[in-house]
Parts: C-alpha cells; structure tokens; sequence
C-alpha cells in the first residue's frame, strides 16, 4: 500500500468536529494532497462521542482507513470512550491539563502521548474557545510536516471576510501550536508524502451530487428534511437568488414528490431527495410519475432501518423499498453512485435519463456516500446538457401517449397550443383519456391496456442500450470474484489491492445500475469465477438476493455489516483469507 | 357586444362526462369552461389538477393541460407546476374526501402559503366513487356503508379552516346555480393568491340528506348582504354560522388583495425567471459562486 496518513479527531456535538474536520481537509488539499474523510456522529445536538477520520496522501485514498497515526482527543468524556479504539503507534494528542490518559488507562507502551495545553495556548490569544483547535492545527502541522505557509493561506481564505483582526488570531495560534510542539520535541510522523500547492476541490457526496443536478439543468428541488439527504437542500438554497431555479421545503415527502411531477410536468427538470422514511411516502407518486410519464429524480440516501432506525448510521438496505416502489407492474431506472465523484456524474445522468425516457429514476446513495468527503479533481461543471422529446408545435393529429417503437411518446409542456391533453393517473389511449371508468373492460380497450404496458416496458430496454457494463476490475484468473454494489466500490477495491500484495489473486465487479441490471454480463463473470464473496451493508443480502432473482446465480460467501458503520478493507481482508484457505 | 375570443366549448374535451346523469359536478364543468372563455385564457394556458373520486375525472372532460394525480395530491402537484411556469392559469379540482381528508395536510399548507392557484372542491358530503361512505364534511348522524349507525364524528368546516389558515380568497357556491358558480369562478382566477371554492354539490346517488331541495332551501347569496369580505372576524364569523343556523350562506367570505403571494416572496420567481423555460446547466459566473466554498 501506498504510504498515506491518518488523522482521528474526537469529540463532543458542540465541540466544532464538523467545522475542525472540514477545515483540516482544506489545509490537507491545499498541499496537493488526496483524501479521504468520514464522520460517525450521533443524533444528538449536545454532547455525545463523535469522530472525524480523515486520511491523506500523494496518491489515491480509498478509504477512511481503520487506525489513526494521530488521534486528537478533544475533551475528557470522549478520551474515555475512545480507549477501545486505540491502536498500536498512534501519537495521541490531548490537553493534559482537562485529561490524563493513565489514570483512564491509556497503553503508553504502545502510543506516543503529546500532550499540549491547547485551551491554555489558545486563551494567550482569544476569548473564543475554538481558536484551541487552530493551536492543535499548529501542533499537527509541525509532526505532518506540513506548510505553514499553505495552512495560513486557508486561514486567510476560511476567516478573510470576519476581518484582518481574527485572520491575524489565527496565525497567532497556529504559531504558538507549531512553537510548542518544537519546543517540546515532538517527532515528526516517518511517512513522507509529497507537497506542492494544489488546487483540487473538498467536497461531500450529497454536494457534488446537487453539482451534478444543476449541471444537468436542476430547475426545481423539494424536500422534507431528512437525515442524510438534508445537505442537498441545504447547499441548493444557499445561492438560491443567483441560480434562478425554485428549492422548496415542503410539508410532508409526498408534496415533495408531487410538486417536482408538477414542476417536471411543465419542463423543469425536478429533483427531490430523502432517505428511506421519506422514500416510504413518496411512493405513490413513483408509480403516479411512472404511469403519466413525467420524468422525475427521487435520491434516497439510505440509513439504518427500519423506521426511524439509526439515524445517524449508514447502511445499504433499500434496495427492495426502490426495487418494489409503487403498486403495479412498470419499468423505473435505480442507480446507485460508487463515490463522490460518480455521485456528480450521476447527478447529471439521472436528469437526462429522466427526460430522455420519461421516466423516474431512483438515486440509491447513503449516509457513508452522502456526507463522506473526499478530494475531486474531474468534476465537469461547464458540461452542456440539452433537451429530450419535447415538441414546440404540433398539429391536430398530437397524440401525447403515441404507440411507439422505442416506447418514448411525444410531449408537449403546458402553454403549447394545440398540445392539450390529459395526463392521468389512469391507464388510458393514446389520446391521454382514462380506459379506467366507462371504458374498461371493453373488448375495443383490451388491446390498448396491454399496448400500454409494453410501450413503458420497451423504454427500459432502451436504457439497457446505452449505460455502461458494471465495473471489473483486476486479474481474470483470480482466486475470488468480490462483490460490491454502490458507495462501497473504493472500500472493496483497497481490500482488493492488499489482498494482492499478500499474494492473493482477486478481482472486482462492482454493481452501479440496479435497473436496468446487465445480467448477461453479471451472469457471465460470476460464473467464470473461481469462489465469489459480495460484500454488504445490510444483513440479509438484498443485493445477493438481487443478483440471484436476475441471473439464477447464487452467490456462495457473503460479508455483511449492519452495526451502522462502515465495512473496512481488513474485514474483507480476513474474510477472503478464510475462504481461500479453506479451498 | 363584441364576440369573445374563445366560447366554453373550446374548453371542452372529446371525452364525454362520466357522472351519473343529474351530478352536481355538470354545473361546475359548465362554470368552469363558461369563466375560462368569459377571461379569454387560452386553452394551453390552462393547467387543471385533480386526484381521485367522482369528480377528479374532470380533467378528462377538459380541453387544456389536464391532469389527474393520486388520491389528495392534486395541490402540491398543482403548486410544482404554478412555481415552475407562473405564467399559467393553475387550478385544482376534488371532491371533499380528496382535499379535505386524504389531501388535508396540503389543503392547510396551500392556504397558508398563498401560491396562486385556484383550487375547487366538489362537496357532496360523501364518497361517492367508492359507493356511499363518510366523509370528512358528513354531518354527526349521517348513515352511510360505514357508519350504518350514524356518523359519529364531527363535520370539518372546511370555509372557517381556509380563513383561518390564512388562504386568501375563500368562497362557496352551490352546483343548483351554474351562473353564481361562474361568477365565483371568474373571481377567483382572477385573484391574486390562494383562492378557494367550496361547492355544494349534491350527489344525487348516495346522498339522500344534501340534496338540490336541502339546499335550495337554506341557500342565501352573501353580495345581497351588507357583508365586508375583506374583514376579517366578520368573515370566519359568518363562515361558522352555518353549523348553528339553517341558513347556508353562499358566495364569496373572505378577499384580501394586499398580502404578498408566494410567487413574489420567491428569490427566482421575483427576478422573473420561469424555471420551465431557463436554459440549462450553469454559467461560468454560477459555477465561480457555488464551488467557492470546496476550494
């Protein structure tokens, strides 16, 4: 494995961790550097035990990784709940004068304590308690190695509109952080990672996601808020007056799914997002979308259910409530992003897709996808979406629900003239009019239903045309095929990498279309491989039971995590050891 | 007089109505398409959003931009297409089981929001479409398939519920005065905000309690009254009257022009942007504003 490092901030709701985190990826990016960053938090406003990992390096970051070569602890309770999670080598930084890591039996055989008195530090410059986290920035920045030049100028970019005067606060502190881990001789970290000044973007899953929508023409979003979709709405309100599309909180999911079918209808491309308590009520307006035609993107970033479940944790565990959304038979697309780069791509896709086929797409992400951050470099913002299927004039013989080859019909948007017609609910001609009342049930109507029910059905075929094979990756002899659906692609793929360089052959196919599901493909490796492990976050395999619904292929070893937090390459790791030892 | 530009059958559809012959719902079809040519909107200016019961299958019956939603949710659907395209003439149609019972939630928040569309309910008192049961507006006693004893819950007032939650045109007519109706109609398009129309409109079918008679009885019209519709406590005042007296008022409550609408509070809206019809994607100087903040 390449060399990277990882950092572990831990503390309280109310200590800033979401703020420290993000500032700290900023100084880590402003060197050019690749990262990584998640964190497991609670559903609580105050107090609690959250962490922040983030992990960084000069080549790519798969993972948050699962020890930390820094821990910083930020005040006595979590210090205490932390010490299960202490691993061999980490340099553990605290305030000794609120924390003493012997008496809560901390191993000092096995770590480096560096204790700092940050909030004393902090206090020779500021009243604000949250300068003591720059002081540690200074500290961490002296062991890292790090610029101090390129951290002052993040300093300058983050605080620069408060004022000179707290930019200035700042520098004092991060001196006197640097100043003390000098004077104290702490060890720089042995990893050396290449620095220059870089100008990549920092960003969460549910934010270049929302980058995505608006580069495919986003005109109107609603939502209820949710955890862990909130963020999406968040952003996309924040420049509301210079985006000139229309962002909506509403009151309840189904309102939020019906006015952006409203909103679509008219030919604003419409999104709404939620996780899967909101996606329960949202449903009836998937089959409404679907039997009308509308085209609309629903997101559902997944938490741990069921219910109310555990809010603040991910999981990957609703792929049948998407699979199975509405009453009826009809075609709808699911796709589920791989990382945050792939979440803006998708951000784009599912738009189109939506208006090229009239139909709804499903955007499967989770909380781990959603508010992980990473490092992006390829997000293509000047990207030039255009215009499906809608027509400007029409003549007498408009037939909005036309029997076609592709199953796409021709559509006219509200204010066309001589492009009325009813969009129902309804099973109807391809006039628009119900077949549902004085109609149904007439020999004449028999054939229109089922005309109508393969023109949806045909459309999804035609999607099937034009998206891409799963991604496989690594050596096709291998020892094991694993597998892996959505925000867990880079997670696998590390599992994979230090597999191999333990000597173990194994390969990768990864699952982003749910539906349309290339089986012929699917079906095709799996049964090429030599053992196959799918690897889960959910307990009863849904996407194993997915995979074998579509192909007949079942799929012999499984790893699935359900705890809420996140599965990790070493598991895997063991995992596949223990399976190709048996062999 | 000078002849119109459209007459109400340009507004009428090659679908013929499904309602059972003698259905309050006729005059509304009529008032509806008779107010529409009276403005002179043109027929793809109009969107009608319904849901589901007897009289949701209006949009059928229209010539415009019609549609049919699920049970309840023809308002938000209605207000997603006004908040897209402000430029059109947006109105929801239901019966009472539909906006006031499964679509109560959106009826509540549409008042209070003041989009402007006009939203319109067939109230029979019933569920018709489902063969005969109680509503949310059926009166304490009324014996129907699943109250075979009596209702015994109290009728909502749907009139003093608009006032209150703050809609900004509430009004009631009666399906047995097609020409009141049209009059009612007409104001309402043409009010800016929220508007609201209560119809009494008799199920001839499964309601033997509110029927024609019933209310051609007790029906009185509010602009023959010294009435002030623009104050307020006069308004929810006479709006609660009709429960304690057998005197029904019909006509308009409540008409306030000077509040904002939600279509001038919006950041897009009130710059003059339409969303349906903005080009797409994001101008270098957006792009500048909204990734400031990942660097």
């Amino acid at each position: 494995m390449n060399q990277d490092i990882s950092v572990r901030f831990v503390g309280s709701a109310g200590d800033g961790l979401v703020s420290l985190g993000w500032l700290f990826a900023k100084i880590i990016k402003k060197h050019n550097l690749n990262l990584v960053g998640f964190r497991s938090y609670q559903s609580v406003i105050r107090g609690g035990y959250n962490e922040y990992q983030l992990r960084f390096s000069d080549e790519k970051v798969y993972s948050v990784g699962e020890e930390a070569d820094i821990i910083v602890l930020l005040n006595k309770q979590v210090a205490s709940l932390h010490l299960p999670r202490v691993n061999e080598n980490a340099k553990i930084v605290y305030d000794q004068d609120y924390v003493d890591l012997d008496e809560l039996g901390y191993p000092s055989d096995i770590i480096e304590k560096l204790p700092i008195p940050m909030k004393e530090l902090a206090k020779q410059v500021s009243k604000l308690s949250v300068i003591k986290n720059i002081v540690v920035f200074g500290a961490l920045g002296h062991i890292l190695g790090l610029d101090t030049e390129l951290i002052k100028e993040v300093l300058e970019e983050q605080f620069g509109y408060k004022g000179k005067e707290l930019v200035e606060v700042n520098f004092k502190a991060l001196d006197l952080g640097i100043e003390f881990a000098k004077n104290n001789n702490w060890e720089k970290v042995s990893k050396k990672l290449k620095f220059e000044k870089g100008k990549q973007m920092v960003i969460t899953g549910n934010e270049a996601l929302a980058l995505g929508l608006l580069t495919g023409g986003l005109k109107y979003y609603s939502g209820y808020p949710m955890t862990p979709a909130t963020s999406i709405i968040h952003f996309l309100t924040r420049y509301l007056p210079k985006l000139g599309i229309i962002v909506k909180q509403t009151e309840d999911e189904i309102a939020a799914a019906g006015m952006a079918v409203g909103a679509s209808y008219c030919g604003a491309r419409a999104a709404t997002g939620t996780s899967g308590g909101g996606f329960a009520l949202m449903t009836e307006i998937v089959g409404m979308a679907s039997i009308q035609e509308v085209p609309l993107v629903i997101i559902n970033s997944m938490r741990a259910g069921p219910s109310t479940g555990m809010a603040t944790k991910t999981e990957q565990a609703d792929l049948f409530q998407a699979y199975g959304a509405s009453q009826g038979d009809f075609p709808k697309i699911i796709i589920a992003p791989n990382d945050i780069e792939d979440a803006f791509n998708v951000g784009i896709e599912s738009l189109e897709l939506a208006e090229k086929y009239q139909m709804v797409v499903i955007v499967l992400m989770d909380l781990y996808l959603s508010e992980g951050i990473a490092t992006v470099r390829k997000l293509n913002l000047k990207y030039k979406t255009k215009r499906y299927g809608i027509l400007d004039k029409v003549d007498d013989d408009y037939l909005r629900y036309k029997i076609t080859e592709s199953g796409i019909s021709p559509r006219t948007l509200p204010g066309t003239p001589k492009g009325m017609h009813f969009t129902g609910s309804s099973e109807r001609n391809e006039k628009g009019f119900s077949i549902a009342s004085t109609l149904a049930g007439l020999p004449e109507t028999l054939p229109i239903r089922n005309a109508m029910v393969e023109k949806r059905a045909r459309k999804l075929k035609q999607v099937a045309k034009e998206i891409p094979e799963p991604i496989f990756e690594g050596d096709k002899d291998a020892d094991i095929t694993l597998v892996s659906w959505g925000s867990t692609l880079n997670i696998v793929r590390e599992a994979r990498i230090n597999l191999e360089e333990e000597g173990i052959k194994a390969n990768h196919l990864h699952i982003k279309y749910i539906l349309p599901f290339q089986k012929e493909k699917v079906k095709e490796i799996l049964e090429n491989a030599k053992e196959v492990l799918i690897i889960e976050q959910n307990f009863s395999g849904q996407m194993q039971r997915y995979i074998c619904m579509q192909t007949a292929f079942d799929i012999k070893h499984h790893l699935r995590r359900y705890d809420g937090e996140l599965i990790v390459p070493s598991q895997i790791v063991e995992k596949v050891k223990e399976i190709v030892k048996n062999d | 007089m000078t002849e119109r530009k459209y007459k109400a059958d340009d507004y009428k559809s090659d679908f013929r109505p499904t309602w059972c012959p003698g259905c309050g719902n006729f005059a509304q079809w009529r008032a509806i398409r008779a107010a529409l040519a009276e403005l002179e909107i043109p027929p793809e200016n109009v969107v009608l959003a319904s849901g589901i019961g007897c009289s949701s299958h209006m949009p059928n019956f229209l010539n415009v931009y019609g549609m049919q939603t699920v049970h309840g949710r023809g308002i938000p659907v209605a207000t997603g297409v006004r908040l897209a395209n402000p430029k059109l003439t947006v109105l929801v149609y239901g019966g009472d089981g539909d906006i006031y019972g499964i679509g109560g939630n959106h009826f509540l928040h549409a008042c209070r929001r003041n989009v402007d569309i006009i939203t319109i309910v067939s109230n029979n008192f019933i569920y018709g479409l489902t063969t005969g049961q109680a509503s949310p507006t059926s009166p304490v006693g009324t014996l129907t398939k699943t109250t075979p004893r009596g209702s015994i819950e109290n009728p909502l007032n749907p009139v003093s519920l608009a006032i209150s939650a703050g809609a900004t045109f509430v009004a009631r007519g009666f399906s047995g005065d097609a020409k009141h109706l049209q009059y009612i109609f007409k104001e309402a398009i043409q009010h800016r905000g929220f508007a609201f129309v209560d119809v009494f409109s008799p199920c001839i079918t499964f309601n033997k309690n509110q029927t024609f008679d019933f209310f051609r009885a007790r029906i009185y019209k509010i602009e023959e009254t010294e009435h002030d519709k623009e104050d307020f406590h006069a308004a929810l005042d006479l709006a609660n009257q009709r429960f304690v007296r057998d005197h029904l008022p019909i006509g308009i409550f409540y008409q306030i022009e000077n509040k904002t609408t939600y279509e001038e509070r919006d950041f897009a809206l009130n710059q003059g942007y339409i969303p349906a019809h903005e080009e797409l994607g994001l101008s270098d100087e957006q792009i500048e504003i909204i990734t400031k903040e990942f660097y």
